[in-house]
């Protein structure tokens, strides 16, 4: 496995006329990961994305892509990119089957049988026109478009926005099968929390136009815990947990996120506030509120 | 739509428990059922990945786990094999990490406002109550 970060983001910086909406983002992503990048609506992400990919120029800073200047991407390096983005946008009078051959042509790695396997997998039928598809269904076509030629790096723009339930399991099947060999490295941006939970290695919270939390799913759901602390008497209206991310009183009880806690602090909170502290466990769901409420 | 099922292990997504975590506690369990044995041989990484629709790496990341504890070993082309119940461990080594899976349970007891006496009653019925 190559360790050098498959994309790069170095202090980078956009803005639209006076509207700054990325505000210096670090961010190095590793080959073989499957980062989901979380924001709320109009955080920024396809904003970043953009930049990632060369498609918008960055105000200051870097952005770098399989070891290449994002604005200056060689041909070599596009040969290994697959890119959805949030609205796909194709010729309305063209058939599926002829978007495909057109868009294999560009590709020597083209591989005819496995767009025809995903093609059947979501019952996408070659001879209808651009113009009668549904949302989900140009989304589905643009994702083939982006993985028919075995890309090293696939970026996905809200892929899963448009897309039923069952439609959404079928492309994160497929996004799994793809980084089997862990040499694929796949970026995608999504609100959509329960779609990471199952198939990201890492995720990346980008919020207030900076990366607030880059690292392993499984390292952030061990260190943020909220603890449920309920006290004899009553707690002061000032009341605040060391570190937390927020903290809520309620009279005698409150609750707080940690991004990280031991056993000795709580044991010595308990005795401070003469109190009972459980802790309890959150789903990447609960972390993000936590991080993005009051 | 076809579901795939795997027979032993089950994993909850959006549980604030980490997958790798769900996993290595679930061949924990299933070795306390005797449900799986000593020399029983794992799914495969991959096998076990498509089974539960997760990344790969959580699925070797548990294993892993469970190497370095002891409970497993990495049969070289085979996979993951279930080890004898001493794992070549020294007492002292087993008993560090009895102790390290009881502390919280006694950090609990303490909280419920449990004496010594009352827990150790409970570790006692609880020996009792297992099947031989």
């Amino acid at each position: 496995m190559n360790h050098s970060p498959v994309i790069q983001a170095i202090e980078l910086t956009k803005h639209f006329g006076s509207h700054q909406v990325l505000k210096g983002v670090d961010l190095q992503i590793p080959a073989g990961s499957v980062v989901g990048l979380l924001g709320t609506n109009g955080s920024g992400k396809s904003t970043l994305i953009k930049c990632l990919l060369g498609l918008l120029k960055v105000s200051s800073g870097q952005a770098r892509l399989l070891d290449e200047e994002a604005w200056n991407l060689s041909a070599n390096a596009k040969a290994k990119l697959g890119y959805v983005p949030q609205v796909v946008k194709l010729y309305p009078w063209m058939r599926t089957k002829q978007v495909l051959d057109y868009a294999g042509a560009f590709y020597e790695s083209w591989d005819e049988a496995r767009v025809s396997e995903l093609l059947s997998l979501w019952e996408m039928d070659g001879r209808k026109q651009i113009k009668t598809l549904s949302t989900g269904q140009l989304q589905r076509l643009g994702i083939i478009l982006a993985m028919g030629h075995h890309p090293e790096l696939l970026i996905l723009d809200e892929p899963a926005a448009s897309l039923d339930p069952q439609g959404r399991r079928s492309l994160l099947r497929s996004i799994l099968e793809m980084t089997q060999d862990q040499r694929h490295t796949v970026l995608f941006s999504t609100h959509i929390t329960s779609d990471l939970e199952r198939v990201a290695s890492h995720v990346a919270i980008l919020k207030d136009g900076v990366i607030r939390y880059f690292g392993e799913l499984d390292e952030l759901k061990d260190s943020v815990k909220r603890l449920r602390i309920s006290s004899n008497r009553p707690l002061p209206t000032d009341f605040v947990v060391p570190a937390a991310l927020r903290t809520r009183i309620d009279g005698h009880s409150a609750t707080a996120a940690v991004a990280s806690v031991d056993e000795e602090t709580i044991g010595q909170w308990e005795r401070q506030w003469e109190a009972k502290i459980t802790i309890e466990d959150l789903n990447l769901e609960d972390i993000f509120l936590e991080m993005h409420d009051g | 739509m076809h579901m795939t099922s795997s027979p032993l292990f089950h994993v909850s997504p959006s549980s604030g428990v980490p997958i790798f975590r769900q996993i290595k506690d679930q061949v924990h369990a299933l070795l306390a059922a005797g449900t799986l044995k000593p020399g029983d041989m794992l799914p495969s990484v991959r096998e076990l990945a498509s089974q539960l629709e997760v990344n790969m790496m959580t699925v070797s990341k548990a294993y892993s786990r469970l190497e370095v504890d002891g409970v497993v070993e990495r049969i070289r082309g085979k996979g993951m094999r279930v080890r004898l119940r001493d794992g070549g461990r020294s007492l002292t080594q087993r008993k560090a990490e009895f102790a390290e899976q009881m502390e919280p349970a006694l950090h609990r007891g303490i909280q419920l406002g449990l004496s010594n006496e009352q827990m150790i009653s409970v570790i006692q019925r609880l020996l009792q109550e297992r099947k031989p």
